[in-house]
């Protein structure tokens, strides 16, 4: 990499820091309008309220006997420390519930990655190769109806079908299907053979949901970049010289399909941590999605501020190594 | 096929526009199922049997009914009436999607117009700032928003308060759009003729920018709704939006809650909501292909 490369990314990673104090300011202060955090912590647990001692003890340990601002440079401190504080109900430290969730999340949303990028990429193509087939009114048919149709509602069809009628698949969690193993009392009975067989099990119906959520739009982009590229004379001279088309469709036009790729897959990085909300909550996977909507429920601020400040910094970074990623494939892209 | 546009110059933009919209078979059944909801909107009063979440059914001793003629969508367990309460549903639907694409589109129609057409400094800031709602993971930023204003304000604002939350927190994207238009279209001999002429910014911008980008926003507008009615619908599902007004997400999330031998709910309000998300996007597409100036032969 060259001098230039790093001034873009120390300037980039310079704009992150006003915009990061920014938005958690923003945070913090909207969590305030929600309600006093004492009255949360005492809603979970109202036996606080018969010991004066307690009480004063638990606003010191959640910091809530300082003024805002104050409260607010604790909190900033302990994010930069990597300490996340701690959640309302229980007290557990937020980093251990987030390092738990995280790699749920991350699992199912790299599985769903590699399918939805397979799958676009072939389908993709052959939509592009033959235009206005039937093949290719298909594909454009079935992307409509898939930008239109909610993701949850796809994953709960789905549970009807393959968990309720067949009985296939596990409806719900991440471990533990008794429906799949019926012999299976207890996970501690298990072999590990088994446990993984029952974890892919649980995999197969979120990650197809998010898949299929991912499809319209990566066919979609795919197809119309490959329908520009396969214009092009340079691709006509490939097919003249005599090269099978399998080499002209996936060695020359693909490749220059890959940067809007890299942009699609920079960009679901970004929202990985994120995680899927939605699909997480219909399929009770122990994600970071489905404990951020939980937390928010129930008002859990540290919880919420640290998911929150996570995905933000996540997703500023990945940005960045999208932008370069962005160069790498595509050498007419300069950066300045 | 030169003679032909020639006779039709005289059309006037809208004409043209949909003459090629009648071709479009897809725009075509979009529009349809479009007017069909519109309708059923417009006379949910009628169409519905009960009111709004009644439980009515329930003494009429119907709970938990599969579908049938007296309830064509089933009942719930609680005896609602799913049919009357997806009707009624239609209304809180176009009105976050219509409210919330509206507010959405001013604030982008203002941000891309001054971006494009200042350029410079303005555009600069003004992407920026575009740039800031762009990074923030905007499912969760509008749970916790939805969350959080709805005890702060109390229920009394209701769906409005989703409305305003989409509005405000959906229009970065189709900013950068409206403003890539503009950067074009200021370009346009035209235009400069008509700076040449020595009109002000204000008419320019407003007799020659606007009624040019109008296409886009259109097109653009009707894909948003579709995206609107969808995110409305997945607040509400997780729980997240007004208890008190009817809406399919809080249908399916009812209908979620009981689905075991409870399928109903599910796929008859899920197809509901499915068809007319489908509607505005077929829609959006036959608009695009009529409207967008780049895609004319």
């Amino acid at each position: 990499m060259t001098l230039s490369v790093w001034k873009y990314v120390l300037r980039r990673l310079l704009f992150m820091i006003p915009m990061f104090v920014g938005i958690s300011i923003l945070v913090f202060l909207l969590m305030y309008a929600a309600g006093d955090p004492l009255q949360i912590i005492i809603r979970g647990n109202p036996k606080i309220l018969q010991n004066p001692v307690f009480l004063e003890s638990i606003k010191a340990y959640y910091g809530l006997d300082k003024s805002l601002p104050e409260q607010y440079l604790r909190w900033l401190w302990n994010f930069l420390n990597l300490n996340l504080g701690n959640s309302v109900y229980g007290g557990r430290p937020v980093n251990l519930l987030v390092g738990a969730w995280f790699w749920e999340t991350v699992k199912l949303q790299l599985v769903a990655l590699a399918f939805s990028l397979a799958l676009s990429i072939y389908v993709g193509i052959l939509s592009a190769r033959k235009q206005y087939s039937k093949t290719d009114t298909a594909v454009t048919t079935i992307s409509i109806f898939g930008i239109s149709m909610p993701v949850f509602w796809f994953g709960i069809i789905l549970i009807l079908v393959f968990s309720f009628t067949l009985g296939w698949l596990p409806s719900s969690g991440a471990y533990g299907a008794t429906r799949v193993w019926p012999s299976l009392k207890t996970v501690a009975e298990a072999t590990p053979t088994e446990l993984l067989v029952d974890h892919v099990l649980h995999l197969v119906l979120p990650s197809l949901v998010l898949t299929y959520a991912n499809l319209a739009l990566y066919v979609r982009i795919i197809r119309s970049n490959m329908l520009e590229v396969l214009r092009q004379d340079y691709i006509l001279a490939a097919r003249a010289s005599g090269l099978p088309e399998r080499k002209v469709l996936y060695s020359h036009a693909f490749r220059n399909v890959l940067s809007p790729l890299v942009t699609l897959v920079g960009l679901y990085f970004a929202g990985i941590v994120a995680g899927a909300p939605i699909t997480e909550t219909v399929f009770s996977w122990p994600g970071l999605g489905r404990f951020y909507v939980q937390a928010t429920l129930g008002l859990d601020f540290p919880v919420i501020m640290g998911i929150t400040m996570i995905i933000v910094v996540m997703t500023l970074v990945a940005n960045i190594v999208a932008d370069l990623a962005y160069a790498v494939v595509d050498p007419r892209v300069r950066i300045e | 096929m030169t003679v032909t546009i020639e006779k039709r110059r005289s059309a006037s933009q809208w004409a043209v526009a949909w003459r090629r919209f009648k071709r479009s078979k897809v725009g075509l059944i979009g529009l349809f199922i479009v007017g069909v909801y519109a309708f059923i909107g417009v006379f949910a009063p009628f169409i519905a049997r009960y009111e709004p979440g009644s439980v009515q059914p329930l003494f009429e001793g119907d709970a938990r009914q599969p579908p049938n003629w007296k309830h064509p969508f089933g009942t719930t367990s609680e005896g609602r009436d799913v049919f009357s309460d997806a009707v009624w549903g239609t209304i809180a639907a176009f009105y976050v999607g219509l409210g919330a694409t509206g507010i959405s589109m001013g604030i982008a129609l203002v941000i891309g117009l001054a971006a494009g057409y200042f350029g410079r400094r303005i555009d600069d800031a003004l992407m920026r700032f575009a740039e800031v709602f762009l990074v923030l993971p905007f499912l969760l930023i509008i749970l916790v928003l939805s969350r959080i204003l709805a005890l702060a304000v109390g229920a009394g604002l209701g769906l409005t308060i989703i409305v305003l939350i989409l509005g405000i927190f959906g229009w970065a994207g189709n900013a950068r759009l409206i403003r890539g238009e503009v950067l074009r279209i200021r370009e346009l001999e035209f235009i400069q003729a008509e700076r040449c002429l020595g009109a002000s910014s204000v008419r320019i911008i407003f007799r020659h920018v606007l009624p040019n980008v109008l296409p886009l926003i259109i097109v653009v507008s009707s894909l948003l709704i579709a995206t609107n009615i969808l995110v409305e619908a997945a607040i509400s599902f997780l729980g997240f939006g007004d208890p008190n007004t009817v809406t399919w997400g809080q249908l399916l999330n009812i209908g979620f809650v009981n689905i075991v031998g409870e399928w109903w709910t599910e796929i008859s309000v899920g197809l509901m909501l499915l068809l007319c998300v489908l509607g505005f996007n077929l829609l959006g597409d036959g608009l695009s292909d009529a409207l967008n100036p780049r895609l004319r032969e």
